[in-house]
């Protein structure tokens, strides 16, 4: 059990919070995918074979394409996850991260394309893709009528777990994300921090082995922040597979160990940070885009993000009106 | 802070406010829902017109006649129905009615005398405002009619009235939605329904005993109780119009000078909630849970109902866990005990053969029942309005949603069978008990009703969602859409179930009914049952508006 101060909470959150992932959630629950070679040691039934999943993508999309009316909002993207990878999915303001996500989830259609999560189909298998998958939407799809322990039962029963053992991992989900303290409170009356924990709690409550999560950590304070990056990295040390989409580049770069930028639609990079890294530099270097590399310096995500996405801002805008 | 005025133009903001609706009213008709929102909100707009033309003539002939007839202090009985019609349609009717949500306007620097007239114009454009103000433009014309120079004073007269209804409208409606918003004084409102219910309880074996030699007494009631009633608005209305023409314009001023510190007062009482309103009040119940901050209770296993699965009844539940918690929804859902009391002593128990219900005691159960029904269209036909973003839950979640409008159905059946118990125990109060072939012939025609209302409430909470606010009397408007069509359901199925029952009466066979309703039934379970095997692939061709429009 976590201890209840805050105090406390903060300082052991590094230890407790790893041993409570590993105790309480995964170890009960559906196993998290996780193929051999990527620190897990054990498989999914003895019928798959760990090379099976080491062929198999936790995430493929072909030619994945949406329309709305004439906009296209996304083009012909093809993603592809390994199993176990943190998956940053990144891009500016209205590049089409969320309508991926969406179409990702099953909640938005694709005008064309195809999608495969765990190498199953899902247009043919969208059930038994939605019962491995957790999702943070946009939206965070709350109930806010609901006190938050409501609504995680109402979860976890809706993915097929037991009363009694939705209602176990319902109390020490609200423990661990410290939102116990006021049962009777509607999910409406939580701040946006504490909805977000809310649904990232409900997100995981049945053990899914892929999470989507997008922009998790929007609203969160760092307390929470600390708290979520921990489980996430705990899970993918279970061999769970994370694609999430965030503008904080820095929380991506420290968490993430493979990165796609879209923009207007488009993929424009996708690979480990290094190769990014590696991409962009040998790109200024040989003057295929403008700009100059800081010397002797590692160049941040951020610094990639900009020279893909082609960002700068032009500096003589003015708005004399403004102060 | 060039371009900035230090007091911004009220005039100007009202007139923003009122652009912004209307571009939201122009963009909405980009759409094919929104244009057939548009067809919709006509064609009711139509009926509501035709209802209030056809009472304007009623109740203008009605004015004509008592002022002609020197009676003008008559007026009292028209007005008064008036008077009551305009203060509790909009709450029995709430699915038709639409107040604005002003607290998004609070982050602007709208003063609050602008505040007010926001709330009080756009308060102000419900049916009842337009109904109440055809009826009383037609006593105006009535009594202009039959005595022209009093046209003026009369007119402005039934003017004030108008405002003070529109007024004390939305001051019961400010007040009640507060009260209802927490628990502690839903808890107390609930007190004080069971002990007005008892009370009546009490009324109806008191009657029976002293019925027959009440009359006097109701008579010496009647003389007591109205002048009461002329010291209250319809009285004092009628009073003013009435000592105008009976030559007595100091009185008539009075009057009118009275009318107007009702007005006055209403204005107070209800400023005290508009200005609560304005400092940006949370009716929520987040103070209360503060002081519980530290009060840790074990998480409870969700609900065990036999025979369902664990996703159904976990929307079961969720379901009760939020009608439980709507104050307007709860109200709504008592106001067949409402319609039972008005009908079991209005009609007047001292003459037997004096009403519908009276003459035909049999029939108090299944018009109940059949109310009943139709108070909960608004949930049945927009089943996700109240879910809003959880709406999203449901698409990225394993479970189909055949199972999920199986939950939903089923929790609103439940509360069904919970009213029409209520229904039953209040026709056998204020009526007779129905008899055994009366309750099976009604619970076959429900059989028949329910179904088919499921079936298209479904359909249509998948068409036409709208994001509700269950907690809001005011926020809890369905589509115009959904609105017209389930009338149009309500009047084939009324109208199906009425020719059943005629035939059975002209057979003198009661059980005829019930073969007819259990024919019926067999046909409308079948269409329930081809709308839930539907629903999966509807919801995924419709995800994307059932987003966009329970996410905003």
């Amino acid at each position: 059990m976590l201890p209840h101060s805050p105090t406390d909470r903060n300082r052991a959150s590094a230890v407790e919070i790893v041993s409570f992932c590993a105790t309480h959630i995964w170890a009960k629950g559906p196993r998290p995918l996780a193929p051999s070679g990527l620190g897990a040691s054990w498989r999914i039934g003895a019928v798959l074979e760990s090379k099976h999943f080491m062929e198999v993508p936790a995430i493929a999309t072909e030619e994945l394409t949406r329309l709305f009316g004439e906009l296209v909002a996304v083009r012909d993207v093809n993603l592809r996850v390994a199993p176990g990878q943190f998956f940053g999915f990144l891009g500016p303001n209205g590049a089409g991260k969320s309508t991926t996500i969406k179409m990702l989830t099953g909640l938005l259609a694709p005008s064309s394309g195809r999608m495969e999560i765990l190498g199953l189909d899902f247009d043919k298998n969208m059930v038994e893709v939605k019962r491995q998958i957790g999702v943070v939407p946009e939206g965070m799809a709350l109930f806010g009528r609901l006190t938050g322990a409501e609504y995680l039962n109402f979860v976890g029963r809706m993915y097929g777990l037991d009363r009694e053992t939705a209602a176990k991992r319902t109390g020490e989900l609200l423990d661990f994300m410290q939102l116990a303290d006021q049962p009777k409170k509607l999910v409406t009356d939580y701040s946006h921090g504490m909805q977000k924990k809310l649904a990232m709690a409900a997100a995981v409550i049945h053990g899914p082995k892929i999470l989507f999560l997008d922009e998790p950590f929007e609203g969160v304070d760092a307390i929470a922040a600390g708290t979520l990056k921990a489980m996430l990295q705990r899970m993918i040390s279970r061999g769970a597979t994370i694609f999430l989409t965030s503008h904080v580049l820095e929380i991506v770069e420290r968490l993430c160990s493979h990165v796609a930028i879209i923009h207007r639609g488009q993929l424009v990079a996708q690979g480990s940070l290094e190769e990014l890294r590696a991409g962009v530099e040998s790109e200024v270097a040989s003057g295929m885009v403008a700009g100059e590399l800081p010397a002797a310096k590692r160049l941040t995500l951020e610094e990639i993000f900009l020279h893909t996405v082609g960002g700068s801002r032009p500096t003589e805008q003015e708005l004399s009106w403004l102060g | 802070m060039a371009g900035l005025n230090s007091t911004p133009e009220s005039r100007m903001q009202l007139a923003a406010i009122a652009r912004v609706r209307w571009q939201l009213f122009v963009h909405s008709l980009r759409t094919t829902k929104g244009a057939l929102e548009l067809f919709s909100r006509i064609v009711l707009s139509l009926i509501i017109t035709a209802g209030g033309l056809g009472g304007a003539v009623g109740l203008g002939a009605g004015a004509w006649f008592f002022v002609s007839e020197g009676k003008a202090e008559w007026l009292a009985v028209l007005l008064w129905p008036v008077f009551l019609f305009w203060q509790f349609f909009p709450v029995m009717a709430s699915v038709f009615t639409e107040t604005l949500d002003t607290s998004n306007l609070l982050r602007f620097p709208l003063d609050y005398r602008s505040y007010v007239v926001v709330r009080l114009v756009y308060g102000a454009l419900d049916p009842s405002t337009v109904l109440g103000g055809l009826w009383l433009s037609g006593m105006a014309i009535g009594i202009g009619i039959a005595n022209p120079r009093f046209f003026p004073w009369a007119a402005f007269v039934l003017l004030l009235f108008g405002i003070l209804n529109v007024l004390l409208t939305q001051m019961v409606f400010a007040w009640v939605e507060r009260w209802l918003a927490q628990r502690r004084t839903r808890e107390i409102f609930a007190v004080l329904f069971f002990l007005v219910m008892i009370s009546f309880q009490l009324v109806g074996p008191m009657m029976n005993r002293y019925g027959p030699t009440s009359a006097p007494l109701l008579r010496k009631f009647g003389a007591e109780a109205s002048p009461v009633q002329r010291v209250l608005p319809p009285g004092i209305a009628a009073r003013a119009i009435a000592q105008a023409t009976g030559g007595r314009p100091g009185a008539a001023f009075g009057s009118l000078g009275f009318l107007g510190i009702y007005g006055a007062l209403i204005l107070r009482v209800l400023s005290v909630r508009l200005r609560a309103q304005y400092r940006g009040e949370n009716l929520s119940e987040v103070e209360r849970d503060v002081s519980t901050r530290d009060r840790k209770q074990g998480v409870r296993p969700g609900w065990d109902l036999p025979g369902l699965s664990g996703p159904v009844t976990a929307v079961f539940e969720k379901e009760f866990h939020y009608l439980s918690r709507s104050g307007p929804v709860l109200l709504t859902l008592i106001t067949p005990i409402f319609m039972m009391l008005i009908f079991g002593f209005g009609q007047g128990r001292a003459r037997p053969d004096s009403g519908f219900l009276q003459r035909s005691p049999d029939l108090g159960f299944p018009a109940g029942a059949a109310y009943a029904l139709l108070l909960l269209t608004n949930l049945i036909y927009n089943n996700f309005g109240a879910d809003g973003g959880g709406i999203q839950f449901f698409l990225a979640s394993p479970v189909r949603f055949r199972t999920v409008l199986l939950g939903k159905n089923l929790a609103h059946m439940v509360v069904l069978a919970l009213e029409l118990l209520v229904v039953w125990i209040g026709a056998s109060f204020f009526f007779r008990p129905p008899t055994p072939a009366t309750a099976i012939a009604t619970l076959a025609g429900l059989l028949f009703a329910a179904p088919a209302n499921l079936a298209v409430g479904n359909l249509l909470s998948l068409y036409s969602p709208k994001r509700i606010e269950l907690s809001s009397f005011g926020r809890q408007r369905a589509p115009q859409l959904t609105v017209l069509i389930s009338f149009g359901v309500h009047l084939v199925v009324f109208g199906l179930g009425a020719a059943t029952l005629f035939v059975a009466h002209y057979y003198r066979n009661i059980w005829l009914a019930t073969g007819i309703f259990m024919a019926f039934a067999a046909v409308t379970l079948t269409g329930y049952r081809q709308v839930l095997q539907r629903a999966d692939r509807l919801a995924l061709a419709r995800r994307e508006v059932l987003t966009s429009e329970l996410c905003r």
